[in-house]
């Protein structure tokens, strides 16, 4: 049969369930704008009822526990989402640095190169004319120099990519570190069946800043999380952690190595270090080779150009830009190899005012390199490379950056904190309170009551 | 779907609607569609090689223009030369005439030999200090007067050059013979001495490229002499060899009417199309010296004046006006030379005209487009902002403490 005491009871953990979603409430509210928090809710569950004597009696409410709102799969996609635009971006911000470079201006190397040709064209009209052929040389000098830049534009982003591997590698273990560390502490409430709650919130946030470094393999189990990178080298194995390192290649380029020692950096995708080492070793490679084989094809068109003719002495011309052998580092490289004006090769013929070697320099123009293009054209493919690079690299990132919100949107309809809901709740667990509280202050005036029961005063 | 909190997409908008605010803006400024690759990376490519194609058409239509002047020049004063030379036929044609005696006829060789002075100067004709008839040897005046001895600055009697002194290699000596119209060019090699030079000199006499008798001797004064054997063979020395120093003529060796030409045959051509070159110049052998000699027609003219009979004197005007017919036929080449240069111009106008356009089409803003863009975006990002104001601030609690 009832008593109050058991009513009593009842009223008891009424006021701690209520206390207690009022916690996760608070909680909730506490950490609306904690990034990577997952919103709680407070598990109730009806108490087993009482049955005596055939009657059964219900009593009240128990608090099982808190629980954690996730979705594995939106926090997996976000992470792969991140490590995809984190590489776009690392990518697009090395090519907006290098574009101008390549863009029309007086300094390019297109202009440069009409401006030397154009430069000839004046020297054909008088050949013999000293301030045309210094033109001809300043042109020269310019063009070389256009080159030069957009040489040195290319190798201090491979430079500052360089750092930046170093950079991302040091974070990279840094956070293997911490997630490691936290699978202990994870393993351990889970073995006692309790939620992650915190502590999963903490190593998901820092798993997501590990996937804006690299593309990492997440494997979930009652031992916490086991991390490797997309190519399967380990990162976090229970509370082990394995750190990369790094090493510069004989080039000098920043090579990244496992925990054994061996050379990884060519398996490794995604991310901001993904992102650098390819735009590093592939997409700026890409631009330099092209750029040193225009420097050095079109160096080579012209230096044959200049020996076959004769210069205002009527001496055998002399190379007209000094090139390295090797095409690797010519348009770093390229400079004028003459410095006197009378040493151009305008005359086809040896005596001082002929100009029929000045038609073959112009010729060069619109002539096809060993490429099988003009140069003109060899150029305009490498800006077209530029643009198109940089505008791809702009569109995956603003792809992935909308595809980003859309998932967050997704994650945060499952575990976001709504202030708005939250505040309903607090209503609700506040009434919940108040309510049970007062069957308290019921029962006590029954005690009391029945306590007087049979005394003087009672009636 | 429960939503949570909508400030991330809130700011993904603003962000959004801010650059393509910032697009339309810099689109309105520049004029600009594509402002660097990547806003149109085949655009920008075929930007490239339409600037090099509109650098190639302003240099031709700049050359086709210099060209012109320098032509014009040259025409004029081939022009000059005929009716100089219609001048010299009446002169000769009238000493023809059998009542002239010997003082008129010297008056009218004297006439002639004016004309002669105004065809040199005429065929010293400079451009903006090039010399039009001077083949590729543009710098230096292509005819000047001749004399029969030429010698050397260096050499004394105390320490004579001989045959045995080295000349510089690489040093060139140039003879050119008034009465050959020819010029010998001599470029020292290592090893080569003053001997060399000689049998050089000798070989060209042989082979008819100087007069009959011309010879270069060590003279009593111990510098080297180049001479000629006849006093109306006049030729002209230029040497840049340092062990000889510059050649000059001995005084009172001047020939009389005799001038050699130093300029040299080299035909220059200028690009004024992709597939279009023009040359630059008429050399002034081929024209004053060469075929029907002008020079040397004139000279037959005024020696026949001076000393001939009447039928030498109609001979010697026969070949001046041979000689005029000569030079009015080289006329109608570049004649047609300017006319091709005249359309050659107009066409490159009209090509500039149609690469401005292509270049406009390829990375232009439309420009009513782009303000339409600009004003379509600023609303865009003002409805954004406003809407983001006035959801922001929306909550429950707003409402439960009015309640």
């Amino acid at each position: 049969m009832a008593s109050l005491n058991s009513a009593l009871s009842v009223a008891v953990h009424s006021l701690d369930a209520a206390t207690g979603a009022l916690q996760v409430t608070n909680n909730n509210i506490a950490n609306a704008n904690t990034p990577g928090y997952t919103r709680q809710v407070v598990i109730l569950q009806e108490a087993a009822p009482t049955v005596q004597d055939g009657l059964s009696t219900g009593n009240g409410v128990v608090l099982e526990g808190y629980q954690s709102v996730r979705d594995e799969l939106v926090q997996t996609q976000i992470q792969q989402e991140t490590q995809a635009q984190s590489g776009a971006n690392a990518q697009l911000a090395s090519l907006q640095q290098i574009q101008p470079t390549f863009t029309t201006s007086s300094e390019d190397i297109g202009t440069q190169m009409s401006a030397l040709f154009s430069s000839i064209s004046t020297l054909s009209t008088d050949p013999t004319n000293s301030a045309s052929q210094q033109a001809v040389l300043s042109a020269g000098q310019n063009l070389a120099t256009a080159f030069n830049t957009a040489s040195n534009a290319l190798t201090s982003q491979q430079d500052g990519l360089n750092t930046q591997v170093t950079q991302d590698v040091s974070q990279i273990n840094q956070l293997t570190k911490q997630i490691a560390a936290l699978n202990q502490p994870l393993a351990d409430l889970k073995a006692e069946g309790q939620d992650g709650g915190t502590v999963e919130d903490q190593q998901n946030q820092l798993v997501l800043q590990l996937s804006a470094l690299t593309s990492v393999a997440v494997t979930q189990s009652n031992n916490g999380v086991t991390l490797t990178t997309g190519s399967g080298t380990p990162l976090v194995m229970g509370s082990q952690s394995y750190a990369l390192q790094t090493t510069a290649s004989s080039t000098g380029t920043q090579q990244v190595l496992d925990q054994s020692g061996n050379n990884i950096t060519t398996s490794l995708t995604g991310g901001d270090l993904g992102g650098s080492i390819q735009t590093r070793d592939t997409t700026i490679s890409g631009l330099l080779n092209q750029l040193d084989t225009l420097a050095n094809q079109f160096g080579t068109a012209m230096n044959a150009v200049q020996t076959s003719g004769f210069d205002l002495n009527g001496n055998a011309g002399k190379n007209f830009f000094t090139i390295p052998t090797t095409v690797a580092g010519s348009a770093a490289s390229i400079k004028m190899a003459i410095t006197d004006p009378s040493m151009i090769a305008s005359s086809s013929d040896g005596s001082a005012g002929s100009n029929g070697n000045l038609a073959n320099f112009s010729a060069v123009e619109t002539s096809k390199l060993p490429s099988g293009q003009t140069p003109g054209n060899a150029y305009a493919d490498l800006v077209y490379q530029v643009g198109s690079l940089t505008s791809n690299a702009n569109a995956e990132s603003t792809a992935t950056a909308a595809s980003l919100l859309q998932l967050n949107d997704q994650l945060s309809s499952v575990s976001g904190v709504s202030i708005d809901e939250e505040s309903a709740n607090l209503i609700t667990y506040q009434q919940a309170y108040e309510a049970a509280a007062r069957v308290v202050t019921t029962i006590q005036a029954l005690f009391t009551v029945t306590m007087s029961m049979g005394t003087a005063s009672a009636e | 779907m429960r939503v949570t909190n909508m400030v991330p997409d809130m700011q993904y908008d603003m962000q959004q609607s801010q650059q393509a605010l910032a697009v339309a803006e810099q689109q309105v400024a520049t004029g600009l569609r594509v402002n660097q690759p990547s806003d149109d990376p085949a655009a920008a490519a075929n930007m490239v090689t339409s600037l090099a194609e509109s650098a190639r058409v302003d240099r031709y239509t700049s050359n086709a223009s210099s060209m012109l002047s320098q032509m014009q020049m040259a025409d004029s004063a081939i022009s000059g030369v005929e009716t100089t030379l219609n001048s010299a036929i009446t002169t000769g044609t009238s000493g023809a005439n059998g009542t002239n005696n010997a003082a008129d006829r010297q008056g009218l060789a004297t006439q002639v030999q004016g004309f002669l002075s105004s065809i040199i100067s005429q065929a010293n004709t400079s451009y903006q200090g090039t010399y039009v008839f001077g083949g590729a040897a543009s710098t230096t005046p292509p005819f000047v007067a001749a004399s029969t001895t030429y010698t050397s600055a260096h050499g004394s009697t105390a320490s004579p050059l001989t045959t045995t002194t080295p000349l510089t290699a690489g040093s060139v000596t140039t003879i050119s013979d008034a009465t050959t119209g020819e010029t010998m060019t001599f470029k020292a090699a290592a090893g080569d001495t003053i001997a060399t030079l000689q049998a050089a000199v000798a070989s060209a006499v042989s082979a008819g490229t100087l007069s009959s008798g011309a010879t270069a001797t060590i003279n009593a004064g111990g510098q080297l002499a180049i001479a000629t054997n006849s006093a109306a063979d006049g030729i002209v020395v230029n040497s840049d060899d340092s062990v000889l120093g510059p050649m000059t003529a001995a005084s009172g060796t001047e020939v009389a009417n005799a001038y050699a030409y130093v300029g040299n045959s080299t035909v220059n051509t200028v690009q004024v199309g992709d597939s279009m070159s023009v040359s630059t110049n008429i050399p002034g052998n081929q024209l004053f010296t060469s075929g029907p000699n002008v020079i040397g027609a004139l000279n037959g003219l005024i020696s026949a004046l001076q000393n001939g009979t009447t039928e030498q004197i109609g001979a010697a005007t026969t070949a001046v006006s041979a000689a005029s017919t000569y030079v009015s036929q080289l006329r109608v080449p570049l004649d047609n030379t300017m006319s091709q240069l005249n359309s050659q111009e107009s066409y490159l106008s009209q090509e500039t005209v149609t690469l401005t356009t292509h270049q406009t089409a390829l990375v232009g803003a439309n420009l009513a487009d782009a303000a339409t863009s600009l004003s379509q975006a600023e609303i865009d990002n003002q409805a954004t902002l406003a809407s983001a104001a006035k959801v922001m601030p929306e909550t429950l609690l707003n409402y439960l403490q009015q309640g």
